[in-house]
């Protein structure tokens, strides 16, 4: 169909303004997407580095890790599952850090999290008490290996040894120390969160290769209904806010994308209007209508391809430009494709609006036809 | 389905019609464009026909040309009955066997001369080398190899009815419909077309139909048919 | 207004298409401008609807409720500014409750030590609480009479403390959560049966109002200025300077930007085309002594009919959205967004068509004889 083609080509100017609009809509597309993945990155990434089968929560904390607390009874109980190999305690608290060189005014938000089993990229051994090791995004907030941030009002000390990335919490960069170093950080700036010996807020479960299936439930029955325990996945799902996010943004998504076929089918029809002569013709000295058709949307393709290409580059540069810390946008490869394959997906059904206009053109129209 | 791959020299008459009948529904009404018209073209026969606005001839050169079916008769071209053929086999039939030249829009606008003549070959048989060498050949014989080039609106209008012209015989037709190919040219101009028209036509051995109410063109045709409100007039 | 409707009726699908078009832009934005509005008041209402005119955070509270705490020196330190007419403890917290004995849902409680400073300031049913186990209800979440039971960590049927709503608030959520404003003493023994570890409870932030010819912006200087460790706002800075309030304005911002962009574009586009398409219809007319004016006229009639039919079907979209919740933020019908927004794209609609204008006002009569005409 190098006719398609060529036409493209030597009437750029006609494709020019729809292959502008559906740019528009391209960048729309991958713009909300790429916020929808900022957003969860940034809310989950402390559980998604977690190198568990199950998380376990209090029976009444709601999936909610600040309200959770498990004594050391059922600790117990939930070791002596039949199945589970490991089980590590975990406890956050959330604190403004004082980092050496920023205004007293100008804290960083951060939560520190204790761990006994140790999440992606950190050492098996938690660091000694009073040392963590930082999320890579508290880089761009002048912190260092060896920085001692000073958290909350108790400005509780703790030094930083080594970053990992991927572990953000709630939209915050995390720090990451032992049990120990937690609870002393918690219960000097926290009084009323305060935690006793052998208390944490969660636990986090490796069950072995025979023990992983109905984990969740043979916990929470072992633990008489005291826990309430969800696998990685959906422990990370519940995190607040994070279902909600996807729902409201896959639905405006959606209608983008609804309004990406229209704009194509409104595109085409005037165009094919304007074409009805010259398809008459190519009719009449026998061309098909099933090629004239593959033409059309072969062009419906190239504007749809060009405009996720023009999409992509403007992705990466706003990804670029966008200071760390506004707009939680990111650009991932998967975003990026997916939105073009959407894009060219959206191109192909609107043009299809104009076949029955394509094949009811008549190329006996042609002879004797008026200019 | 066979298709004629000789045209020069074919025993079998270019273009048979018997009994044709064309009966349009417009509104309540019946329109008879076309009345039982009988019609034979020789294999290298140029015919002209001729006849008052209405009076069917674009109806019959479309039938001929297996872009209309009749509602009645048969039409048989090069030996092939198409009476009774289909949307689609009428379509691969135009593509294989007629040339078309019309009155108006005859060249896509966004292509160049060479280009117009390719489009056969490319909603065709795709050939390759060969029709682009083809291409070069009529391009030729038509003296446009120094506009080959150029797009439509850079041509004249003679020029752009020989594009036209080269572009009909691309597929080697067994006939080839010509309509008003005159009209929208003057006296000197026109003159040159329709010699040239001839001179193609005899140079190959192949049949033409041409639609027209000029007299030169009349002068130029092996034979004139006359057509009035639907019949041949004998 | 014959011709432009006559055409339009001609040429149904093109123009039904447009419509369809604007009308879904048309729609997407009202959502979002109505979700941005919703989301900000769901995370910051309940500062917005508190009574105490100037909130005095901890620095390490990082202006989220949650976060902060006031230990008594700095209580002590803030007390003792000149200005400070009344100062009263506030304290948030968000806890497990069974809402008339229901399934488990989540509730951020308020506490206020003193009536005027951190209760809500105006109530939209029902009476303030009188006693520790009577609150006041984010309208979206609670009816006056409901019974919520905080349930506390511990054994699954330990019981917390219940509180008896009798009064209801707008737009009070803080966090996106159902949310109680209720005295402190019902706060203090809420947050003791969650944690039964906790000692002393600690307010949140210090309500404070200024005393009479003193403004709420100059004691917060001065409050600031009296200690570093203290973070003095008024009531509408702790609501626009909350985390996470700023980001959803800008990245709300530049969606709007893109989506407004698109519908000028489309309708630009599509008037344009078909004015190249029937240019030998115009030229026609025009020779036959139809006025310039007249054919542009006709022109913005049929983009007004456009934009406004776009808009029409928008709202009609958008309008059901308002009845319900997306989780827990309130969609609300706003008359001034939806006005804003509905000049704003006629306005641009309008603009966009100008290049079709100026191509119709461009045509010469004359090539009527011609036949040049067409394009």
């Amino acid at each position: 169909m190098t006719l398609a083609l060529r036409e493209m080509r030597r009437r750029p100017g006609r494709f020019g303004i729809a292959t502008v609009i559906l740019t528009l809509i391209a960048i729309l597309l991958m713009f909300l997407g790429g916020l929808l993945d900022g957003l969860v990155a940034s809310s989950t990434g402390a559980f998604r580095s977690q190198r568990a089968d199950a998380l376990v929560y209090s029976a009444s904390s709601r999936n909610s890790l600040e309200r959770s607390r498990i004594e050391p009874e059922v600790r117990r109980q939930v070791e002596s599952v039949p199945g589970v190999t490991r089980v590590g305690g975990l406890g956050s608290v959330q604190l403004g850090g004082r980092v050496p060189g920023r205004g007293t005014r100008d804290l960083v938000p951060t939560v520190l999290f204790g761990y006994e089993l140790a999440p992606r990229g950190l050492p098996p051994t938690p660091p000694a008490t009073g040392t963590v090791y930082a999320d890579d995004s508290l880089r761009a907030k002048n912190v260092v290996v060896g920085t001692t941030i000073r958290l909350g009002s108790a400005r509780s000390a703790v030094t930083v040894v080594g970053f990992v990335s991927d572990t953000r919490y709630t939209g915050q960069g995390t720090l990451w120390g032992s049990l120990e170093t937690w609870r002393q950080v918690l219960n000097a700036n926290r009084p009323d969160a305060r935690v006793g010996p052998g208390v944490v807020q969660a636990l986090v479960v490796q069950g072995g290769p025979l023990g992983r299936a109905g984990l969740p439930e043979r916990i929470d029955r072992a633990t008489g209904g005291a826990t309430r325990t969800l696998t990685i996945t959906h422990a990370v799902n519940a995190l607040p806010g994070v279902a909600q996010q996807r729902s409201v943004f896959n639905q405006i998504i959606g209608v983008t994308v609804v309004i990406a076929i229209v704009v194509v089918a409104l595109f085409f029809a005037l165009l094919t209007v304007e074409r009805t002569a010259l398809y008459g013709v190519l009719k009449a000295i026998g061309a098909s209508s099933r090629a004239l058709f593959a033409g059309v949307v072969l062009q419906a393709v190239v504007v749809a391809l060009i405009a996720s290409l023009i999409g992509i580059i403007a992705s990466l540069t706003l990804n670029e430009l966008i200071p760390a810390g506004t707009i939680p946008f990111v650009a991932t490869p998967a975003r990026l494709v997916s939105s073009a394959v959407v894009l060219v997906v959206a191109a192909v059904l609107g043009c299809s609006f104009s076949l029955r206009r394509v094949l009811r053109v008549d190329p006996a129209a042609a002879i004797g036809g008026t200019p | 389905m066979t298709t004629p791959t000789e045209s020069a020299g074919t025993t079998g008459p270019a273009l048979e019609m018997r009994g044709i009948t064309k009966i349009y529904r417009v509104a309540d009404d019946e329109v008879v464009a076309l009345d039982h018209v009988d019609l034979t073209v020789a294999s290298d026969e140029i015919v002209a026909l001729v006849g008052p606005s209405g009076s069917g001839k674009t109806t019959l050169c479309s039938i001929a040309g297996g872009l209309l079916s009749p509602t009645d008769g048969s039409v048989a071209v090069a030996g092939q009955e198409i009476s009774g053929y289909s949307g689609r086999q009428l379509t691969e039939f135009r593509r294989n066997a007629v040339g078309f030249v019309f009155q108006t829009v005859n060249l896509i606008p966004f292509l160049t001369a060479r280009e117009n003549l390719l489009v056969v070959d490319e909603i065709g048989p795709r050939l390759g080398r060969a029709a682009r060498d083809r291409a070069g050949q009529q391009l030729e014989e038509l003296g446009l190899t120094d506009r080959a080039a150029n797009l439509p609106t850079q041509l004249s209008g003679g020029q752009k009815q020989r594009v036209a012209i080269g572009r009909a015989l691309m597929n080697d037709p067994s006939l080839v419909l010509f309509d008003e190919p005159t009209s929208a040219l003057d006296s000197s101009l026109g003159d040159q077309v329709v010699r040239l028209i001839r001179n193609e036509m005899k140079a190959r051995g192949t049949a033409a139909i041409i639609v027209t109410h000029d007299d030169r063109i009349t002068h130029y045709a092996d034979r004139t048919v006359n057509i009035e409100d639907g019949r041949i007039a004998q | 207004m014959f011709l432009a409707l006559h055409e339009m009726s001609r040429a149904r699908v093109r123009f039904g298409l447009l419509i369809c078009a604007v009308g879904l832009l048309v729609f997407l934005i009202l959502a979002q401008q109505a979700i941005q509005g919703g989301l900000i008041s769901g995370f910051v209402g309940a500062l917005r609807q508190q009574s105490a005119p100037v909130l005095v955070y901890s620095v390490d509270g990082e202006r989220t409720l949650q976060g902060s705490v006031i230990d008594p020196l700095l209580e002590a330190k803030i007390r003792g500014v000149r200005g400070v007419a009344e100062a009263g403890w506030i304290g948030q917290s968000t806890f497990t409750v069974r809402v008339d004995g229901g399934t488990e849902s989540d509730a951020a409680l308020i506490g206020y030590q003193r009536a005027g400073l951190g209760d809500p300031g105006r109530l939209s049913a029902g009476r303030r609480p009188v006693g520790p186990t009577e609150a006041v209800g984010s309208v979206a979440d609670f009816t006056v009479g409901s019974r919520v039971r905080i349930v506390p960590n511990g054994p699954p049927g330990a019981t917390g403390p219940t509180f008896t709503v009798v009064g209801l608030v707008k737009d009070a959520q803080i966090q996106v959560t159902p949310t109680l404003f209720v005295p402190w003493a019902g706060y203090e023994a809420a947050v003791k049966s969650a944690n039964p570890d906790a000692t002393t409870i600690l307010p949140s932030v210090i309500g404070v109002r200024p005393t009479p010819g003193v403004r709420d912006a100059e004691l917060v200087r001065r409050i600031n200025a009296a200690s570093p460790d203290a973070d003095a706002l008024t009531r509408s800075q702790a609501a626009s300077d909350a985390p996470g309030v700023a980001q959803v304005q800008q990245s709300f911002q530049l969606i709007f930007l893109l989506y407004g962009l698109v519908v000028p574009l489309i309708t630009g586009l599509f008037f344009l085309i078909i004015t190249f398409q029937k240019a030998a219809a115009l030229t026609l007319l025009r020779a036959v002594g139809a006025r310039s004016g007249a054919l542009v006229r006709s022109l913005l009639i049929q983009v007004v009919l456009v934009v406004g039919g776009g808009i029409v079907i928008g709202i009609v979209l958008f309008a059901p959205l308002t009845l319900i919740q997306l989780g827990a933020i309130t969609i609300r019908f706003d008359p001034g967004a939806v006005l804003f927004w509905s000049v704003a794209l006629l306005v641009l609609g309008l603009a966009s068509a100008m290049v079709a204008a100026k191509r119709v006002l461009a045509i010469d009569p004359l090539e009527a004889t011609t036949g040049a005409g067409g394009l």
